[in-house]
This record gives structure tokens, sequence and C-alpha cells, in this order.
């Protein structure tokens, strides 16, 4: 065979190749290939590392079905990945996209390439004496000092930015809220009686529970604060201070609410036997006296009394200041 | 002079890869599902669900002008029955304010679900739903559970509790939807993939 023929029938051999290598990359492949295709790029979710196309894990074989089923439906493969990538971001992708963040894991490879090819490069067109020259000793220095910088430099680049790149992640670190220290004043009372619901046993809850009540209570809600107030009077690990406010609450409730002024006294009494000093709880127990029953002399009496203590609240004397004026004015009625 | 400067070049070098091999390896072990949920301000994927029950179930459409909660949940998970009674709690306190919840089995028949149930105690203001073949999971981007999202009345996730969710999340996070606010994520805690996983 000639020299001639021997090269047309390489060229020939090579066409021949070629066209078949181009023919078999375009041609469409199959719908399960398709499905086993897209599977190896997606990163099983609740998996170490593995792709939904090889993973046994139940999770897995349900994204492989999804994916088959959105093949079957001629979806193409972008969309698909799209799909899934719009529900978990790009942490299920085993090739981690060439944008924003994980850009670096692609471009530091070929910057370090480049780099490496360019000191190769400075390298040769900048010798270094040879071994019978021993005129440039300062040549060699400034070339090794030069290319450890930019080793390190290029090092340095990329730990930066890949700390920077791990840094974005949130951490786990909020835990659960914190009854004692969350503001109450932006909770609704919805939240709060799910708090106190689901905390029933914990007898720090009736912190809680009191606020919830003195909410109900002030708003006229007798019915709501009732329950509350209730338990906390009833509950052995209630403080001292606790028992008082929901004894003397359900006591003025109960005169208020129904007109019963022997419960309301006996609940007080309740409260007194606690702190016989407890201003709120004489001032209330007064105050139920002289509007249920009239005993104005003596309401007048425990105001004056509760007046002169000067550790009194505020807002507490206020009241009692407002109501001494009526009960002095003339065995006026109460308010 | 040559040497030392080759070994300066070369301490700095390993120094610096010794500072990498740190920062990565301190990623080790960390939950891969902690990322922020894309889906946060888009629209809720749609999803009908039947009850685990063979009842009716739920449709998500249907709840538009609701809060809605949905709560991926299973027996095998123990965050998530740590959350339970809060969950009910906060099923009880809400359910007359517009305010919906929604438990989705996840990775479970629902027999065991609900035999879990019967043994929990269920809330009877919470529709337990079955997902089979875990689309509605898979819509969400659960990566483990318990994973809690939040739907505004306007159809929009606007919230996602990664973690064990209790009542004092709950109320609160559904407090801020009412009051307009978008509470974005919060994450509690670890979540659980099934045992088998």
């Amino acid at each position: 065979m000639s020299e001639r023929t021997r090269n047309i029938a390489s060229v020939a051999v090579i066409a021949v190749m070629s066209v078949a290598l181009l023919l078999l990359t375009s041609t469409q492949p199959a719908t399960s290939d398709r499905v086993q295709q897209i599977g190896t790029r997606i990163k099983c979710p609740v998996c170490q590392g593995e792709s939904i196309a090889n993973s046994p894990s139940q999770m897995a074989e349900d994204m492989m079905d999804l994916v088959s089923e959105r093949v079957s439906s001629g979806v193409p493969d972008q969309q698909i990945i799209d799909e899934l990538l719009g529900s978990y971001t790009g942490a299920v992708l085993l090739d981690p996209p060439a944008s924003g963040n994980t850009l670096v894991l692609w471009v530091a490879p070929v910057v370090a390439l480049a780099v490496g090819i360019a000191m190769i490069l400075w390298w040769r067109r900048h010798p270094g004496p040879s071994a019978d020259d021993a005129t440039a000793p300062g040549k060699s220095r400034t070339r090794l000092v030069i290319g450890g910088v930019a080793l390190v430099l290029a090092f340095a680049g990329i730990v930066a930015v890949a700390a920077n790149s791990l840094q974005d992640r949130p951490a786990a670190a909020a835990g659960a809220a914190d009854i004692d220290e969350q503001d109450l004043s932006e909770v609704s009372n919805e939240t709060m009686e799910a708090v106190i619901a689901a905390n029933v046993e914990d007898p720090q809850i009736n912190g809680m529970r009191l606020a919830l009540a003195e909410r109900y209570f002030d708003s006229g809600d007798y019915r709501s604060a009732f329950p509350h107030y209730l338990v906390v009077a009833e509950d052995p690990n209630a403080t001292g201070a606790e028992a008082i406010t929901a004894l003397v609450r359900l006591g003025w409730m109960a005169y208020d609410g129904n007109g019963e002024v022997e419960t309301a006294t006996r609940l007080i009494d309740e409260a007194l036997a606690i702190d016989p000093g407890s201003a709120v709880a004489r001032y209330v127990r007064a105050r139920v006296l002289w509007c249920g029953a009239g005993e104005t002399d003596q309401a007048i009496e425990t105001f004056e009394e509760l007046l002169t203590d000067p550790e009194l609240a505020t807002e507490t004397r206020t009241q009692i200041e407002a109501d001494l004026e009526i009960a002095n004015d003339g065995g006026g009625e109460c308010p | 002079m040559t040497g030392r400067i080759l070994r300066w070049a070369g301490l700095a070098v390993v120094g610096v890869t010794v500072v990498l091999a740190v920062v990565l390896a301190s990623r080790f072990g960390s939950d891969p599902g902690l990322v922020d949920s894309p889906l946060i301000g888009k629209p809720a994927p749609e999803f009908t669900l039947a009850g685990l029950d063979g009842s009716e179930g739920a449709s998500l459409s249907d709840l538009r002008g609701d809060i809605v909660v949905v709560n991926f949940f299973a027996s095998w998970c123990l965050e998530c029955r740590d959350e339970h009674d809060d969950l009910v709690a906060a099923s009880e306190s809400f359910g007359d304010q517009d305010v919906t919840f929604l438990q989705v089995a996840y990775q479970e028949a629902a027999a065991e679900s609900l035999s879990y149930l019967a043994e929990a105690g269920a809330s009877s203001t919470t529709r337990y739903l079955a997902d089979p073949g875990s689309r509605t999971a898979i819509a969400y981007g659960v990566f483990g559970i318990p994973e809690t999202f939040f739907i505004d009345p306007e159809g929009t996730v606007v919230g996602k509790i990664i973690g064990e969710a209790d009542a004092l999340i709950l109320g609160a996070t559904i407090d801020s939807i009412r009051n307009g606010e978008q509470p974005g994520q919060q994450i509690t805690g670890d979540t659980q993939q099934r045992p088998d996983a």
C-alpha cells in the first residue's frame, strides 16, 4: 500500500469515527438514562454525600420517583433540577454551582494553575546563576523571595475566601425561647395560653399565668381570669406574693362579679393569713365591706391607716386617697 | 541565606495549609440541613393531602386567609415527641383565631403515625395528613424533622423553625405574622432523619 493510500485510509477512519462519535453524543439519551443522569447530580438530602441515584434511603427513592415522573412528563432536565433547587438550594447539588460563594471552588484551581505556569515561565526567563557564576547572588535571592511570597499569598487568598464562604451558614444557636427572658408585653394572650398549657407542671409558669390573668382582669374578662387565679391560689408551690395576688383578685371578683361578700372576705382573709400586713389585701377587704356591706366607718379607718405607710405603692396610694375622699364625703357610696 | 528563605517560605505554606484544614475540619459533623430555606418570602408550594385516617384532609389553597402552620413529624423522631405537647397547646389556643395547624407525617406509614398520635394525644384542632411519596416534604425542602413552616394569609412562606418548637416560639412567630412581620428562619436545635436513611 502506497504512502498516499495509507494517508487517505487514515483520514477516512478518523472521519468515520468522528461522525460516529458526533452521532452518539447528539442522540437524546433514553428516559431511564436521563433519570439516572439527573439522579447522579442531586445529593440525597438525608445522606452523607451520596447521590439520590446511589442512595438506598427512602427519601432518595422518593426523589428518584419524582424525577422519573417529571422526565416522563417531558420536563427538561435543567428545569427538574431547578425545581429541586427552588426547595433545597444548591445544598442538594453534588457539583457546587459556579456562582456565588461556591464560585471560588471552580476558579481557585484555574487561578492556581495560571499562577504556577506564570511562575515557571518567569523562572525560565530569569534563570539563576550557573554553578560557575557566583557573581549574582542577589538575583537568586530576589527570585526566591518573590516566588515564596506569591505562593503564600495564593494560599492565604484561598483560605480567606473559603472561610468567609463557610461562615455564611446560619448557626444553630437560637435555642428554645426562655419563658423567664421573654418580654411578655409583646406576646399575645393566645401565645401565653399555649405556653401555660404546655408547661402546666412547671412551677415557674405561675408568673406567666398571673400576668395573663391580670390582662383578663384589667379588661373586665373575669371568666377568663378566674381559672388562672384559682390554679395559682391552690398551687402549694406558688410564692406567698403570687398566692396573695391570686386570692385578693378572686375575692374581688366574687364580690364584683357575683355580689358574694362573705366568699370575698373569706378569700381575702386567706391572703391576710399569709401576710397580715399586705396593704393590697387590707385595702380590697375594706373596699368589699364598704361597697358590699355598707361598713363605711371601718373602710375609712383602714384607708387612713394604710395611708400612714410610707412604703405604700404610689398606684395603691392614689386609689385609696380617691376612695377615702368619696367615703368621707358625707358617707358617700362606694363608686 | 537561600536555604533560610526556603525554610521560611515552606513553614508559611505549612501554616496556611494547617489553618485551611482546621477551618474545613470544623465543618465536619455539622448538620447539612442548616441552610437558609429558599422558600422564605416565596409563594408556598400548593398541596392537597388526605388525612392520615383517610379523611378529607386539607388543601392549602382552601386555607387562604388563614395563617397556616405546617409541621413535618414522625413517631420515630425524638424531637417531634418533645415538641408534641407544645404543638397541641398552640393549636388549641389559636384554633379559633384564623390559624390552622397541619401536621404532615414524614417517611412513615399512616398506621404508625396514627398509633403514635393515639398514644401521645392528638389535638382536636389540628389536621393530621399523609404525604405519599414525600412529595410535599420534597416541595418544602425538608432535610430532617421536625421542621415547621409558617404561611401567611396571602399564601407566602414567611417563617420556618428547624428543630424542636416550643409553645412560646410557635405563639411568638404567629404573633409576629399577625403584626405583618416576616419572622424568617429560626434554628432551635437538631433535626433527625429516619433511622434507616
